[in-house]
């Protein structure tokens, strides 16, 4: 009888021991050990597609190199692919200082961003491809196995956004958080600090001109409320998630789109 | 009272007939010109040094003075009110009796140039809103022009060269920022020019209801236009693919330099000019890049994607790209331009340039060609494999080029010239890639294709043109 | 003795004394009017008055009868003559001194702006005045008994108002005049839509004719501006001023103005005339002579009464003579104030958008632009041929003189104002909201949509409308009410739409200030 006891301890413990992995059960660990097969195809289409720019480690450096880009009032600007091993990444539904989620990565590759470099490949890839290679992409970073990945920000968009109050008060909005500093009084990304900031990577970052007309998280006023809300790790775009209500967020949106000339 | 009904309407028309024509003819008997006449007189007879000066002011009739201009077909009545135009006396006087500044009357007596020549307006006017064109209820559309302006019309009788070694800088430095600002790339002047943009022969001399004025500030008048058009064509033009940039006061010397080119040519005897009007073809390689190349390309050494053109413009005066092109080819592209872009076709019959200045252009471009050739691609020697080399495409270069290679991040493909390019040359840039563009290297160098793979993928672009 | 020796010399220098009082005398010759007799003789004896008869039946004279507007359009030609001769000093009529002689005209001539303006609007308001009279003529039921043919006369002088005021619009070569030219040009050649549709333009081809005709030329240009001068200085004025007589000479022979058979003279009249001196006739015997009293009919009248009437001179020399100052102030005033407009010279490259004809034709070019042909040739014909038969159709001879001729008429108008209103705006809100056919089928074939356009319809209801209003009231001259209401309401709201609603490429606004800049 004590022999048992001892042994189904042992064995239990063995099980424990064996059973406590990094991490917790659900969340990006999981998922791996689901597709753990699966990370020969993601470094396969990463290989083949995504290297080119984004380099075999994952750190921006690859062949491409430096791509430009002349905007309708004659400002080159100067794109670099993504460097993946910081973990910092713009465009997520998640708040500041955290991860994306995986549906984020999976529609950046889907849809590409506008106005940059980064190709959409919807039609070049399945869906089990894009979730591969997304795969692929979190090995560069340390960040996706050290943290958890937060929960979304939900997005429901006020009927009353671009109407002529909303405006207004967005622009009153621009002037007291002082949007203007970077991105300037008409918004052309002209302001006083905009020559002065740099990205994660040390490298000097333009403030976004809304005249262009076209944002690179998508122009939809959930977009831009998200890019507010979220801000744009990585770059000089704080998140207003804390410093602002979220009411006033939707007015700025307001004035925001009409700056990029979609609200008369 | 008999027919009073009739009486008393009799009366009282009779009487607001009497007062309105009385009110009519007042009206008529004092016009703006004689008060400014009246005050004329005046300022001489009180500032005059001699009697008989006094006594010539005094005999001065009060009437509408004009000048007759037969040969320029115009009658110029500025003189009514600017009656001082002309007399040393009134150097200090207030508008209108000033004398003319300068001493450019010396050189063109109004008698023989009258005003409207160079100060536009509308000459026949006697009333300064309608003389000076001022408000669109005028309907005149030359306005009298902003003095910054003003040197525009020298050059309807004056070399350009002359004005510009006599210190007249505006117009001077406008004709010299049209020739290095690649404006020609786009508009045609003489015929000779990009295609893009609209002629700019007589645009000078275009009525106001030739331009959209929807959005210009200010006054509706084509100075403004122009001087605004160039700050930023998409204010006021919002599909233009104008592509300009240049400092406020840049704008100015450009407006100076297009409100210059007019319609209609001057009689002989007024006109000083030794070779043609508008400003001439620069001879050498540099000066024709900057007169026609310039505006898209820059310094050609980079390429970059275009929003306004919404693709990437080449670059031309690449190292890389100049390893692997020959002139040929590169003059190919000039001459033919490339269809279904915004490059022109620069041959005669199109863009206007001779096959010398065509050369010309090319040597610039080559100027600094390295000496090193590339090693030499032997693609003659693979069996080319079409279905291969699409699905290396697909997975490879429509990212960048395009599923059919109209082009996208990357360059076009599908023209005709590059489809009709030395095969070497096309395995050459892919195998080594085009350095300082986001062309990367496929070859071993690079991502590691093999020869047998790069000549597929050749093969395969070569076809493109023929795919819908 | 003596007497006979008054020698030559003494008899020619009593001549030469009374050289000026005989000059006078035969100059005027029936002396100062102090008796009726001469009174009479003063209007009957004078070469320009005497188109006028020596007595005016007091109905004549009653301002609310006719409100001078036959005589107020009169008035206005004669202005618009004068001012214009003076015009013609100045003016160049050829197209590369024309629009700088206008502009001399304005800047330089003394007083050259304003007589400018005269001539403008004066011959404009003629336009609104004739269309003004022709209401009255026909609501007082002018136009029977013996006055069909004047009322012909005077539709032949609208045409020849509409035309002469045309053919001014075109003189200063500005962009008004050559768009409105080319677009008039348009008009004329509008018989080409439907020689096309029957595929026959090729051996008949009257509208391309036309349009030549009267262009001098396939485009607009110096021919076209010689032969519109010629029209509006020569051709037009000279038939203007034929009919004009006949026009007159009709109202005397047909009896002078039309008035109630049954007419008393109220108290109010008295303020409007100087009572005849005795009853009854100049001539004491019941027996007029047709030339000299009011009478109607080609023989001497014999027992028949001249009652209600009283002297011409002064009664309705005065009355002429207050409507022209009246007329002559009206038009100075507008003149000083508002100027006759004057765009930039006439630019063949650009043309004005919305080009359009001048106000009184942009009703026509509404109906134009649903079909080229019903609104330049079949519409406005039909709408000519519809008012010339009005007198031929409607012979009931009762209730002359009286405006709408009774209760019924007066409903009847209202009704068919009322009714025709409705119709042509709710036609306009279809077609302006919806379009028509070739908005819905890009391929329907013309002649479908000349045979049936908005255009159409109207007509057709007008028609239907008059007919029905014969059928209930049993009367034609109610059928006659509802018809010209109608048309005069339609070419109001058509003038209107064209004028004020209608921007660039046709579209609909509601205000000018909502047209695009471009």
């Amino acid at each position: 009888m004590k022999g048992t006891i001892k042994k189904s301890f042992f064995i239990l413990l063995l099980i424990f021991l064996i059973s406590q992995q990094k991490g917790n059960v659900f969340g990006a660990d999981a998922k791996k050990s689901a597709s753990g097969g699966n990370d020969n195809l993601g470094k396969k289409i990463y290989e083949e597609r995504c290297q080119l720019c984004h380099g075999s480690k994952g750190d921006g450096k690859g062949l491409v190199g430096v791509m430009k880009r002349s905007e309708k009032s004659g400002r080159i600007l100067e794109i670099k692919p993504r460097d993946f091993t910081l973990g910092a990444f713009r465009f997520r539904s998640t708040p500041t200082g955290c991860l994306p989620t995986e549906e984020d990565l999976v529609l950046l590759v889907d849809k590409g961003i506008p106005r940059s470099f980064m190709p959409p490949h919807k039609d070049q890839l399945t869906k089990e491809e894009k979730k591969a290679v997304v795969e692929h992409i979190k090995t560069f970073a340390t960040r996706w196995k050290e943290e958890e990945p937060c929960k979304y920000i939900p997005v429901k968009k006020p009927r009353w956004i671009g109407s002529k109050k909303s405006v207004e008060k967005g622009k009153k909005l621009y002037k007291e958080m002082k949007c203007w500093e970077c991105h300037g009084e008409t918004g052309r990304g002209d302001g006083p600090k905009a020559d002065l900031q740099k990205d994660d990577w040390g490298h000097k970052i333009l403030a976004f001109d809304f005249t262009t007309g076209a944002t690179k998280m998508g122009s939809d006023p959930e977009n831009v409320y998200t890019a507010y809300t979220t801000g744009l790790d990585g770059t000089g775009m704080p998140s207003y998630e804390d410093s602002m209500k979220d009411e006033d967020r939707w007015h700025l949106v307001s004035y925001t789109l009409k700056l990029m000339g979609r609200v008369k | 009272m008999r027919n009073r009904f009739f009486s008393w309407i009799l009366f009282l028309s009779g009487v607001v007939l009497l007062i309105f024509t009385l009110i009519a003819a007042y009206r008529e008997m004092t016009p703006e010109w004689k008060k400014y006449q009246a005050q004329y007189k005046e300022q001489i007879i009180k500032t005059a040094k001699d009697n008989a000066v006094r006594q010539k002011a005094g005999a001065l009739a009060s009437e509408v003075q004009q000048i007759y201009l037969g040969a320029l077909n115009k009658i110029d009545r500025c003189v009514s009110c600017h009656i001082g135009v002309e007399n040393p006396m009134m150097d200090n006087a207030k508008l209108p009796l000033k004398q003319h500044s300068g001493d450019y009357l010396k050189n063109h007596p109004p008698d023989k140039f009258g005003c409207t020549v160079c100060h536009y307006g509308q000459g026949r006017a006697t009333n300064k809103k309608e003389a000076h064109g001022i408000g669109h209820d005028t309907h005149w559309d030359f306005p009298v022009m902003p003095l910054k302006y003003i040197q525009s019309s020298c050059t309807q009788c004056h070399d350009y060269e002359m004005l510009g070694a006599k210190g007249y800088d505006t117009i001077a430095k406008g004709a010299k920022l049209f020739t290095e600002k690649g404006c020609r790339g786009c508009h045609k002047l003489n015929g000779i020019g990009g295609a893009l943009g609209k002629k700019l022969d007589i645009v000078g001399s275009q009525p106001i209801a030739y331009f959209p004025m929807r959005f210009v500030e200010g006054e509706r008048n084509t100075y403004n236009w122009h001087k605004q058009h160039f700050a930023d064509p998409r204010v006021l033009v919002p599909e233009s693919q104008m592509k300009i940039s240049v400092k406020p006061e840049e704008t100015d010397l450009l407006a100076t330099y297009v409100l210059s080119l007019r319609s209609g040519e001057m009689p002989k005897d007024y006109r000083k000019i030794k070779g043609i009007m508008t400003v001439g073809k620069p001879d050498e390689g540099e000066a024709l890049y900057k007169m026609f190349c310039i505006a898209c390309h820059t310094d050609g050494k980079q390429s970059y994607f275009d929003e306004i053109f919404n693709r990437t413009i080449p670059a031309i005066v690449n190292k890389a790209f100049l390893k692997t092109a020959d002139d040929k080819y590169i003059k190919k592209t000039v001459e033919e331009g490339r269809a279904g872009t915004q490059m022109t076709s620069w041959k005669t019959a199109a863009g206007g340039l001779a096959e010398g200045e065509i050369n010309k252009l090319i040597s610039y471009i080559t100027k600094e060609r390295p000496s090193a050739k590339p090693e030499r691609f032997n693609i003659a020697g693979f069996k080319p494999d079409e279905k291969r080399g699409e699905e290396l495409y697909k997975v490879r270069c429509a990212l960048c080029h395009g599923k059919k290679g109209e082009g996208e991040l990357g360059i076009n493909l599908r023209n005709p010239v590059t489809q009709a390019a030395d095969p070497e040359f096309l395995a050459l840039t892919v195998r080594d890639g085009r350095t300082e563009t986001p062309m990367p290297a496929f070859g071993k160098k690079g991502i590691g294709l093999t020869e047998k793979d790069i000549a597929d993928v050749v093969s395969y672009v070569k076809t493109l043109s023929k795919k819908k | 003795m003596s007497e006979l020796k008054q020698s030559g010399i003494d008899s020619f220098k009593h001549n030469i004394k009374s050289a000026f009082k005989s000059f006078a005398s035969s100059f005027l010759r029936s002396g100062k009017p102090t008796s009726d007799r001469s009174r009479a003789a003063a209007v009957f004896n004078n070469f320009f008055l005497h188109v006028q008869g020596v007595k005016t039946h007091i109905n004549t004279l009653r301002p609310a009868y006719t409100l001078g507007l036959g005589l107020i359009s009169f008035f206005l030609l004669i202005i618009t003559i004068i001012s214009g001769v003076l015009l013609m000093v100045y003016y160049s009529p050829s197209i590369e001194h024309a629009y700088n002689s206008v502009k001399d005209i304005n800047f330089v001539v003394f007083a050259g702006r304003l007589i400018r303006n005269m001539h403008k609007w004066a011959g404009e308001g003629m336009i609104i005045f004739v269309l003004l009279h022709m209401a009255r003529v026909f609501y007082t039921s002018s136009y029977k008994n013996g006055r069909q043919f004047n009322w012909v006369i005077g539709l032949a002088l609208l045409i020849l108002t509409f035309g002469i005021n045309l053919s001014g619009y075109m003189l200063p070569w500005d962009q008004l005049s050559y768009w409105a030219l080319v677009i008039v040009a348009n008009i004329i050649q509008s018989p080409k839509e439907l020689t096309d549709s029957l595929g026959i333009t090729g051996f008949f081809d009257i509208g391309g004719f036309s349009k030549e005709l009267f262009l001098g030329g396939l485009t607009a240009g110096k021919e076209s501006l010689t032969r519109v001068y010629l029209l509006h200085i020569m051709l037009l004025p000279i038939f203007l001023f034929i009919f004009l007589g006949v026009h007159f000479w009709r109202i005397r022979k047909d009896g002078g103005l039309t008035k109630p058979d049954v007419f008393e003279p109220k108290a109010i009249d008295a303020a409007l005339i100087a009572l005849p001196e005795k009853k009854g006739g100049i001539f004491p015997a019941n027996k007029t002579y047709g030339l000299m009293e009011l009478a109607h009919g080609k023989t001497p009248v014999v027992d028949r009464d001249v009652e209600n009437t009283v002297l011409s001179w002064p009664n309705l020399l005065i009355a002429e003579a207050a409507l022209f100052v009246l007329c002559l102030a009206g038009v100075i005033v507008y003149s000083f104030f508002i100027d006759a407009p004057l765009k930039e010279l006439a630019n063949p490259m650009i043309p004005e958008n919305p080009a359009k004809a001048p106000w009184y034709f942009l009703g026509l070019q509404e109906l134009l632009s649903y079909s080229a042909f019903m609104g330049g040739v079949g519409l406005p014909g039909l709408a000519l041929l519809g008012l010339g038969l009005i007198p031929y159709l409607d012979r009931e001879e009762q209730h002359l003189g009286i405006w709408f001729s009774n209760k019924q008429g007066k409903r009847v108008a209202i009704e068919s104002l009322i009714a025709s209103a409705l119709v042509i705006i709710g036609l306009l809100a279809f077609v302006i909201n919806f379009g028509w056919f070739r908005s819905w089928w890009p391929n329907v074939p013309q002649l479908l949509i000349t045979l049936i356009n908005p255009g159409n319809i109207w007509v057709g209801f007008m028609i239907l409308w008059s007919v029905y209003v014969i059928k209930k009231t049993g009367s034609t001259r109610m059928g006659a009410i509802a018809l010209f209401t109608m048309f005069l309401i339609s070419y109001l709201i058509y003038t209107y739409v064209g004028t004020e609603l209608r921007g660039p490429n046709w579209d609909f606004f509601w205000s000018r200030s909502e047209w695009p800049i471009h």
